[in-house]
Parts: structure tokens; C-alpha cells; sequence
């Protein structure tokens, strides 16, 4: 899973991979720090620096004494968010590897419709 | 409280008892403490008693004094070495300072050396009041040891053992400090210091005093000299100990 | 900044070798350090004067704002679990834990007890005729249930498979989330202990020779992959602290790491970025040391990181 990112933002990151899947509701208890660091096997204050950014993104909100809660309206929040990055995260990377072996946007696009992936083609 | 540097460990107590947990550190496995000095002591005493007995079936009547009570002393040279070498590296880990560890041993050794005073002392006394176990053998009871009294005689047992103690743990701090160089060195300079007291009494012809001084100080007086003496080789342990890294 | 350990210019100098040289650096409270380095470094000599075992030669040394030598207010603080502790010959673990129950004030009997069976310590047999590995177990059981505001953990795991340095690991992580508390942990496991630390202090030949939290020490180095003559042009003007090739294709270790633009002007002439691990780069920044660099890269890059 390591793309050389670090490793605050990883844990971030698969909190909101269940935050999106659904599997933490909004307004349910996200797990704590300590969960996190032991779950993950990482430094707890790595783990604080992840659940942290995802405070300031307004994803969790701390309840005083309780500990972090998903934010109503994360779920749609992190879809936004991630709409607006997957043409940079999916989209240029395919058409960078597209042109390499000498496809272009037209075939790419073609070969989406179609669902190509299911019959590899045949050199 | 000085404004000057609070530091942070100015709020912090030293935990109370810790000098009396390492007499309990030295006793939390009885054998050095107890069941090895214990059994010494049985043992001499048993083979004295067989050696009485033996003696006594040849016809011999007169008072028969061994000297095995001494056996378990030297077995305290023993302790005194093991309880630097086993025990100090472990004391380090249990985060304790060299101060602590050396008075809190020295501690643990009075306590088995008080313990053995008073077996001594009260073996002394049954001999005294059952004329040698009925067969005149004196295994405790030695006269010269006796004559200022049991307080007295347990007196000298006792320094005896801290005294064998401290010139063990000191050898062994030696020992473990500069190796066997050192130690070497340091038995070398100790011997020439003993023949140089002897050839300064020899060249100023001066044994009768020496022996004069000898019988007049008595048991009572050499246990009491005998206490300062180890008192002196406690302080040059505890200096030896003082710097030397676990 | 809130520190328990201060150490000013320590010099430890043996008879015939500088264990350590001219060192300085702070200890922050309630946080997880990994002091590494290889055999040798001074990691030992390190730990050892900080818990007033052993003596610097010069320098200066302060725990909780004091001397610890000979001093009981701060040593009843810390812990010094040694690679090579050594225990009286006739004790068993029995007698150990007993003792350690007797002189650390924090001391937890009941998760002594669990570790116990964790790692299936032989409670009565005589620590003479224990494995290296149950040997081992012992220290990191007296380390880890002491609590001690201070811990030390020195090459904890010798003789420990994987799976009882994962109980460590675990167990260590656990405890500390619960119960912060400082924690020195001196290994060279280093991929195994890499997530688990919060800040890093290589020492190497008695000096430190990176002093980061671990999250910037990951991103102090990048690694690029691809045709020889592209992987030149992208690394120019920068600070290479490895290089191999085959055949055409060149694999280049350096210091700092490109902005998003420059990486994407990199990516499309078909170079590639992989992460440098911690073990990577402290390999790398060890065996760059020793071979003969007078100044350190982790120093001579320090302004472009802050």
C-alpha cells in the first residue's frame, strides 16, 4: 500500500475507506488512537497525527471525554473529495500508460465501454 | 527549596525502604544467606561432635575444644565474593546506586552473621550447662572466647563474620575493577605490608610487647579493634565500589 | 519542549578506543525512541552512562534536570534492560521478578504474569540453564512491567524468534498507548522497529548521526529507477548517497525529496520513485559515513528540511 506516503496519512486514508464503504457510520464512533496504533502496529502519536488531519478535513469531531465520531456529512465530503482527484490518481496514469504502448484517448475510452480487461488482448 | 534549578526529580521522592529491599534482594534466594551458612555450621558441628565421641571411646577424659565453630567464618569470604560478583550486576538493573547496594549487603550480611552469633552463643551456653553434651567436648564454648561473657563471645563471632565478609566483597570489587592484575597487586602489597609490621616488631625486638598487648587487650578488646578494622575495609570497599561501571 | 534527558558534549573514551565522541542530544518525554546504529557504535556506552552504570569521561549528563550517578531520586526512575544482564548464578526468573516487584515503584504483577505466559517463561528453573531466547524474555518482562518513566531497552530480542518479538512489539505498543511513558528501544531490527518509534538517533562511530522524527527520516531520502542517462539528469545538483546499475537502467539513493511538479516532470520521461526505507537509508547513511565523507548528510541537509 506504500506509495513512499506517509505513514499518518496511510491510517487517515483507510479511515476513510470506511467511512466510505459504510462500514463506520456518520455520527457512530471512529476508533481511538490507541485502536489504531495498536491495530496497525504503529506509534501512537503517528496514529494521532492521522486521526488529527482527518479532524481538520471536519471528517471526525472529538466529544469531550467520549473520544472521535464520524462528522455528519463525511461520507458525502470524502466522495467529493474523492471525485476531484481521480483524474489525477486514475485517469493520467492510464492515459501515461496508454500513449507508452501507443493507445490513444479514443481506444482507452473505447476499450472502457466495452469493459475490456475481461478477454486480454492477443498481441 | 532553592529557585535557583528546580529540576523536575525535585518533586519526586526516593521511594522509601529501598535500603531495606536490598537486604530482601540478598535474602530473596536463601541459599547464599541462609541455607549454605547454616548447613556449614551444622556440619562442623556434627563432625566435632563425631570426633568428641571418638575421642572420648579412646579413653581421653580431659576438656576436648575443636576449633570447627570457625569453619562457617571463612565460608563468609565466600559470600562476601559472591555477593559483589552474582549480585552487584543484577543490583544495577534493579536501577539501584552502588551506595544503596553496598550498605544494603552489608546489611544482609550482619543480619546471617547475627543469626549465626546467636546459634554460636547459644550452643555455648548448653555446653556450658551440660558439661560438654556430658562427654566434655567444647564445640562453642572456647574458653579465651568466653571469658567477658556470651554477650561478649557472640560479640567476636559476629565481627568475625562481617570482617570475613568485607575482605571478600572487597578482593572480589578489586577483582572485577583491575582483574587479576589488580587484585594480584593489591595481595602483594598487603603481604609486604604484614612483613614489614613483622620485621619492624622483629628489628625493634619488640614481640614480648606485641604479645604483652596481645593477652592484656583480651578477647573483648581484639573484637572490638577487630570492628574498627572492618569498619576501615567497609569504607575502602564501599571507595572501590564507588566508581566502577556495572 | 518538554525533555528528561539532556546529554551535553559526552565523551566516553576506553583505553584503546572514543566510544562515544562529543555527543549531544535531548530525550522528550512520554515518546517512543529508537536509538540505532550498528554493533559498536556507542549505543551501550550511551545507555549505560544515562543510568549511571557506567561514567563519561567529559560531558555532561542530565536526567529529570539531575545527575543520575549514584543518585537515587532518579534512578528509581528508570529501567536498563541490557543485552547481556546478568543475574545471580543461583537465582531463577522467580527471584528476578521478585526483586524487580521490590524496586520499581510502577511495577504491574499482574501484566508481569501475562507476559510470563506470553512468552512461557520457566519460572523455577535456574537462569544459568535458561535459552538465550527465555534468557532475553526475562529482561523484556522486568523492562515492560516495571513501567518506569524512563525505559532502556538494550537489543532486547536476541535469541527471540519472530513470533515472540511480535509479542514484544505488540505488547510494548499496548502498554505504552495505555501508559505513556519514555522509551529508548537501541536494535539494529531496524525494518521491524521502524513503525513502532516516534523519533530516531543514529549513532555511528560514538557520534549521532541523525537526530529526526521517524516520519521525516522516511522522507529524507528518495530512490529513482530508469534509463541511466534520464536518472543523471533528474539526480544533477543533488545529494547521491547510492548508485547501482544494470545494464542500462540505474538505481540512485538521494537526499531530499523532489516537489510534486519536478516528480511529475521526472515520471514522464519514464523514471520511477520508490519510498526509501528507514533500514535503507540508515544503511545507506552509515556506509556513506565510513567511507571516508567528512561531513555528515543528514547535517549538511538540515536547513532544507526545517
Amino acid at each position: 500500500m506504500d506509495e513512499g506516503k506517509p505513514l499518518f496519512v496511510q491510517i487517515a486514508e483507510q479511515v476513510e475507506e470506511s467511512i466510505l464503504d459504510g462500514s463506520i457510520a456518520e455520527e457512530a464512533q471512529a476508533p481511538s488512537t490507541n485502536e489504531l496504533a495498536v491495530f496497525h502496529r504503529i506509534n501512537p502519536a503517528t496514529a494521532a497525527k492521522g486521526v488529527n488531519m482527518l479532524v481538520d478535513k471536519g471528517v471526525l469531531y472529538k466529544r469531550r471525554g467520549i473520544g472521535m465520531f464520524v462528522s455528519p456529512g463525511a461520507r458525502e465530503l470524502l466522495l467529493k473529495e474523492r471525485r476531484n482527484d481521480f483524474a489525477l490518481r486514475y485517469v493520467q496514469p492510464l492515459l501515461a500508460e496508454a500513449q507508452r504502448i501507443g493507445l490513444g484517448p479514443d481506444d482507452v475510452a473505447d476499450l472502457i465501454r466495452t469493459g475490456a480487461g475481461a478477454t486480454p488482448a492477443q498481441p | 527549596m532553592t529557585t535557583l534549578n528546580p529540576g523536575a526529580a525535585m518533586d519526586h521522592e526516593v521511594p522509601r525502604n529501598r535500603l531495606l529491599n536490598v537486604v530482601r534482594l540478598q535474602f530473596v534466594n536463601t541459599q547464599t544467606f541462609v541455607v549454605v551458612p547454616a548447613l556449614v555450621l551444622g556440619g562442623a558441628w556434627l563432625i566435632s561432635m563425631l570426633i568428641f565421641w571418638v575421642i572420648g571411646g579412646a579413653g581421653v577424659d580431659g576438656v576436648k575444644a575443636g576449633g570447627g565453630s570457625q569453619a562457617p567464618l571463612w565460608y563468609f569470604l565466600a559470600i562476601g565474593i559472591q555477593a559483589m560478583t552474582m549480585t552487584f550486576p543484577f543490583s544495577q538493573a534493579m536501577s539501584l546506586t552502588r551506595r544503596e547496594f553496598f550498605i544494603g549487603s552489608l546489611a544482609a550480611a550482619a543480619v546471617s552473621g547475627f543469626g549465626m552469633a546467636l546459634v554460636f552463643v547459644l550452643l555455648g551456653l548448653f555446653e556450658q550447662a551440660t558439661g560438654g553434651y556430658g562427654i566434655n567436648g567444647y564445640f562453642a564454648y572456647l574458653e579465651w572466647i568466653w571469658v567477658a561473657g556470651p554477650f561478649a563471645a557472640g560479640l567476636t563471632y559476629f565481627t568475625a563474620t562481617l570482617f570475613f565478609f568485607t575482605i571478600g566483597f572487597w578482593f572480589a570489587t578489586i577483582f572485577k575493577r583491575f582483574g587479576a592484575l589488580g587484585l594480584t597487586t593489591a595481595l602483594l602489597g598487603l603481604g609486604l605490608v604484614l612483613v614489614g609490621l613483622v620485621a619492624l616488631a622483629t628489628f625493634q625486638q619488640a614481640w614480648p610487647s606485641v604479645g604483652r598487648w596481645f593477652t592484656e587487650t583480651g578477647s573483648l578488646g581484639l573484637t572490638l579493634w577487630g570492628l574498627l578494622l572492618t569498619g576501615i575495609l567497609a569504607v575502602g570497599s564501599y571507595l572501590t565500589l564507588r566508581r566502577m561501571p556495572a | 519542549m518538554n525533555s528528561v534527558i539532556q546529554v551535553r558534549n559526552l565523551t566516553k573514551r576506553y583505553k584503546d578506543a572514543v566510544a562515544l565522541d562529543d555527543v549531544s542530544f535531548d530525550i522528550e518525554k512520554d515518546a517512543i525512541y529508537g536509538l540505532l546504529g550498528r554493533n559498536g557504535a556507542g549505543k551501550t556506552t550511551a545507555m549505560s552512562i544515562l543510568t549511571a552504570q557506567n561514567l563519561p569521561t567529559s560531558g555532561e549528563v542530565r536526567v529529570f534536570g539531575e545527575n543520575p550517578y549514584e543518585n537515587a531520586r532518579v534512578l528509581s526512575r528508570l529501567c536498563f534492560v541490557r543485552e547481556s544482564q546478568k543475574y545471580p548464578d543461583d537465582a531463577n526468573p522467580r527471584h528476578a521478578f521478585a526483586a524487580a516487584r521490590l524496586f520499581f515503584p510502577r511495577w504491574d504483577q499482574g501484566l508481569a504474569e501475562e507476559l510470563i505466559d506470553d512468552f512461557q517463561i520457566p519460572l523455577k528453573r535456574t537462569i544459568k540453564k535458561l535459552s538465550r531466547g527465555q534468557l532475553s524474555a526475562v529482561g523484556v518482562v522486568i523492562g515492560l512491567a516495571s513501567r518506569a518513566e524512563v525505559t532502556f531497552f538494550d537489543e532486547p530480542y536476541l535469541g527471540l524468534d519472530a513470533v515472540a518479538r511480535q509479542i514484544f512489539y505488540d505488547r510494548l505498543l499496548a502498554d505504552y498507548a495505555e501508559f505513556p511513558r519514555t522509551i529508548l528501544l537501541s536494535s539494529h531490527l531496524i525494518d521491524e522497529v521502524s513503525n513502532l518509534i516516534e523519533r530516531v538517533l543514529l549513532i555511528d562511530a560514538g557520534r549521532i548521526l541523525m537526530d529526526e522524527s521517524a516520519e521525516d527520516a522516511r522522507s529524507l531520502a528518495t530512490n529513482v529507477v530508469g534509463d541511466a542517462a534520464a536518472v543523471d539528469r533528474a539526480v544533477n545538483g543533488r545529494e547521491v548517497i547510492h548508485r547501482e546499475s544494470l545494464g542500462r537502467v540505474t538505481s540512485v539513493t538521494f537526499l531530499g525529496r523532489p516537489e510534486a511538479s519536478e516528480r511529475a516532470a521526472m515520471a514522464a520521461q519514464g523514471l520511477e520513485f520508490a519510498p526509501v526505507s528507514l533500514q535503507q537509508l540508515i544503511v545507506r547513511l552509515t556506509q556513506q559515513r565510513s567511507a571516508g565523507r567528512d561531513r555528515s548528510p543528514a547535517e549538511s541537509q538540515e536547513g532544507s528540511l526545517r
